[in-house]
């Protein structure tokens, strides 16, 4: 083992350390702001990791993406919603949360043992990439040019979407009439006066 | 590389009709900012032009030379193209009775429109897509808008509440359809392409390793969420009574379509290896669509409710015609799905007719509607009676079909589900038709006693006039008819290459290595 290899191990299981450890926090912290800061810490952990494996564009979205836009988003949220709210204690919790152990520890067995099992196919030798923007950039405008131009169309009409549901609408009138409209922004059917079972 | 050669290499007038119903969107879009409120008179109409125009590019590219264009992303075939059109079409109906409702709840009507063109746009996009990249732009755009449209009255707590519950439960689908083709991306050793992932596994595999399999299990939970396939169905009846009903009427019917074209394309490309495991996967899915779907449809007192369950039940009998793998069985599926948009939103415009004149969609309120309203007594009977498979109407020809096809495959059981099942929602059908049209003068409803004079004149009327007459009598002639398409299904499935390649021979594992990477979807190197 030469010494790149070994500082790579050594950072491997630091990575590793940090991004465990911030992720049981993220699920076991009490406080919500504590679980979105280490749900900031378990993403820049990750990408360190994607800098381990040579793809530095991703590890940059990454940071830029998921830290700098997902957990600022997620902590806005927390503010403003800041509600002081002490949990209910549910009856039962135990079993539940028995429960989604036993499922989760069965869904990680099993996905463990694939990644186990499978013979990869993986490339011999190291491959040397000089910048994977290049490389990206090369595919996004080939083999996946579709893609990225219908994910303009997409991101276009998210934007229509969430500006047609945050802004304030003013009450409508009807053309004709210059009467308010009948119902504003509601269903035309009536709810159900009793909710009946199934 | 040159840049003409790049060009005639993407092959890109296959996705004109895409194309125009992008550029479509972007004219509604532009009248709408720069005209103002007082557009939305015709920018509906200019939305069914461009759709329109649309189908006519469909019916120019129909079997194409060359079908794939993009290097692979995306394949133009007739399966294809069918599909595209079935989504189009659907959304055409949509836009007609879309208008009036829309407006009548006091909502934008030109934001409406470019989210259900994108989501149109999402699906024909979904139907071709032949790579796993480009399935998961589509679908998320076809979701996201739909999420969108659900939650599009949002002032009402149930349509909030559908949106939230679509929304979670969508997401989490697609988070569980991305693993699944990320494991399908790292077995076929870093191939994207159906085609090539499925002759790169046949390749270096003679038992299907199990990591195949846990892909398979996780991609069809990303399908059985679109078509809404019995234990993933659970959003389905909350979203349909919340949303509001236009954007019911497409999630059943053009939103189906795509999954449909997605389930086909992804299981006969990218998973002939393990054929066997996901024709048990999907005879389960079937049988319990069809019980659980008719069953519970029978105790809704919601008539939107009902057809969610309704549509629950048809989602297991059109997988009846998956199930078969044969040129019959797909060409059944397609035929059913082209009678099923007609007759599945023609119910939904009746619907909305009579939400829009009383308020309510209870089923009790229908009684006696036959006394004031017989046309719409007329188109409503009508369009259940064939969704129930009633002889002369289409919805008979297309039952009668899938489980024909069905029993010749030998899959005897679910034949036998089917047909049951279909008989328990003859009787949930009939029940709505006999409520109105049986019942005496003194048993009238308080909102039939209450209906309105019927106007035709009144503004917004005639696009749902025509949309009820055109759904109707398409009903009604398919039934009678239904040789052209019937034809139609069949030649769109002999003429695709994919689905030949899959059919040829029955064994699963020969056919997968039948599959020779084709030569001329390469990429070009990216270092060249």
């Amino acid at each position: 083992m030469n010494l790149s290899e070994g500082v790579q191990l050594v950072s491997f299981g630091i990575l590793t350390f940090l991004m465990l450890g911030a992720a049981l926090g993220v699920v076991l912290s009490p406080s919500v702001v504590y679980s979105a800061f280490l749900l900031g810490l378990t993403f820049s952990s990750m990408a360190g990791l994607y800098l381990l494996l040579n793809a530095d564009f991703v590890a940059a979205a990454q940071i830029l993406v998921y830290v700098g836009a997902v957990n600022v988003l997620i902590l806005f949220g927390v503010m403003l919603v800041n509600k002081r709210q002490d949990y209910r204690k549910e009856t039962g919790l135990l079993l539940r949360q028995l429960l989604t152990a036993v499922v989760c520890f069965g869904l990680f067995a099993l996905l463990g043992a694939v990644t186990v099992i499978t013979p990869w196919q993986i490339a011999e030798g190291v491959t040397r990439v000089d910048s994977s923007v290049i490389a990206l950039a090369k595919h996004l405008f080939s083999d996946y040019l579709l893609p990225f131009e219908v994910a303009s169309v997409l991101l276009l009409m998210a934007m229509i979407g969430a500006i047609v549901l945050a802004r304030r609408d003013l009450l409508m009138e009807d053309p004709e009439t210059g009467m308010p409209a009948e119902t504003e922004l509601a269903l035309p059917e009536r709810p159900r006066e009793t909710v009946v079972s199934e | 590389m040159e840049f003409s050669n790049v060009a005639s290499q993407l092959n890109a007038w296959v996705i004109m009709p895409e194309g125009v119903v992008i550029l479509t969107l972007l004219s509604v879009l532009l009248i709408d900012l720069i005209v103002g409120r007082t557009s939305v008179r015709w920018t509906p109409y200019v939305a069914i032009a461009g759709l329109t125009a649309s189908l006519g590019a469909l019916w120019l590219q129909w079997d194409p030379a060359d079908p794939i264009a993009f290097l692979g992303g995306f394949s133009g075939d007739t399966l294809s193209t069918l599909f595209r059109g079935i989504i189009a079409l659907s959304s055409i109906v949509t836009i007609l009775m879309s208008i009036t409702y829309v407006e009548r709840t006091g909502t934008a009507l030109g934001e409406f429109l470019i989210i259900l063109l994108t989501a149109t746009v999402g699906g024909m996009f979904l139907s071709g897509a032949n790579e796993l990249v480009m399935i998961f732009v589509a679908l998320e755009t076809l979701s996201i808008s739909s999420y969108l449209l659900t939650g599009y009255m949002k002032r009402d707590p149930r349509s909030n509440e559908a949106a939230l519950k679509y929304l979670l439960i969508g997401a989490s689908s697609s988070a569980i359809w991305l693993y699944g083709a990320s494991l399908l991306y790292g077995l076929s050793g870093g191939e994207t392409r159906l085609t090539a992932i499925a002759a790169n596994l046949a390749e270096n595999a003679d038992v299907p390793p199990l990591g195949l399999i846990v892909a398979l299990v996780f991609v069809v939970a990303g399908i059985a969420f679109k078509i809404s396939a019995v234990p993933f169905h659970q959003w389905t009846p909350d979203v349909y009574e919340g949303s509001p009903t236009p954007v019911v009427a497409f999630l059943s019917v053009g939103s189906k379509a795509a999954g449909f074209a997605l389930a086909v394309r992804l299981l006969a490309a990218a998973f002939p290896l393990v054929s066997e495991q996901w024709h048990f996967v999907f005879t389960a899915l079937a049988i319990l669509s069809m019980v659980l779907g008719n069953v519970v449809a029978l105790a809704q007192t919601s008539m939107k409710r009902m057809l969610a369950y309704s549509s629950i039940g048809q989602a297991g009998f059109v997988l009846i015609g998956l199930l078969s793998n044969s040129v019959d069985g797909y060409a059944s599926m397609l035929f059913y799905l082209l009678i099923y948009l007609f007759m599945n939103l023609g119910g939904f415009t009746c619907v909305i007719l009579f939400s829009l004149r009383t308020g309510t969609d209870e089923i009790s309120e229908y009684s006696g509607l036959y006394q004031k309203d017989p046309l719409l007594t007329l188109a409503f009977s009508i369009c259940l009676l064939s969704l129930g498979g009633i002889p002369p109407l289409a919805g008979f020809f297309g039952k009668i079909y899938l489980f024909w096809v069905g029993w010749q495959a030998g899959l005897y059981p679910l034949v036998l589900v089917g047909l049951i099942t279909s008989v328990i929602s003859i009787y949930y059908y009939i029940r709505v038709v006999k409520m109105m049209v049986v019942k005496e003068p003194q048993e009238m409803s308080v909102a039939i006693k209450n209906y309105p004079k019927i106007q035709w004149t009144l503004p917004g009327m005639r696009p749902l006039q025509v949309g009820l007459v055109l759904t109707m009598v398409a009903t009604t002639l398919s039934g009678i008819l239904a040789n052209p398409l019937f034809t139609l299904a069949n030649n769109a499935v002999v003429k695709t290459e994919m689905l030949q390649a899959t059919l040829k021979s029955p064994e699963a594992t020969e056919t997968a290595r039948a599959i020779a990477p084709p030569v001329a979807t390469t990429p070009p190197d990216p270092q060249g």
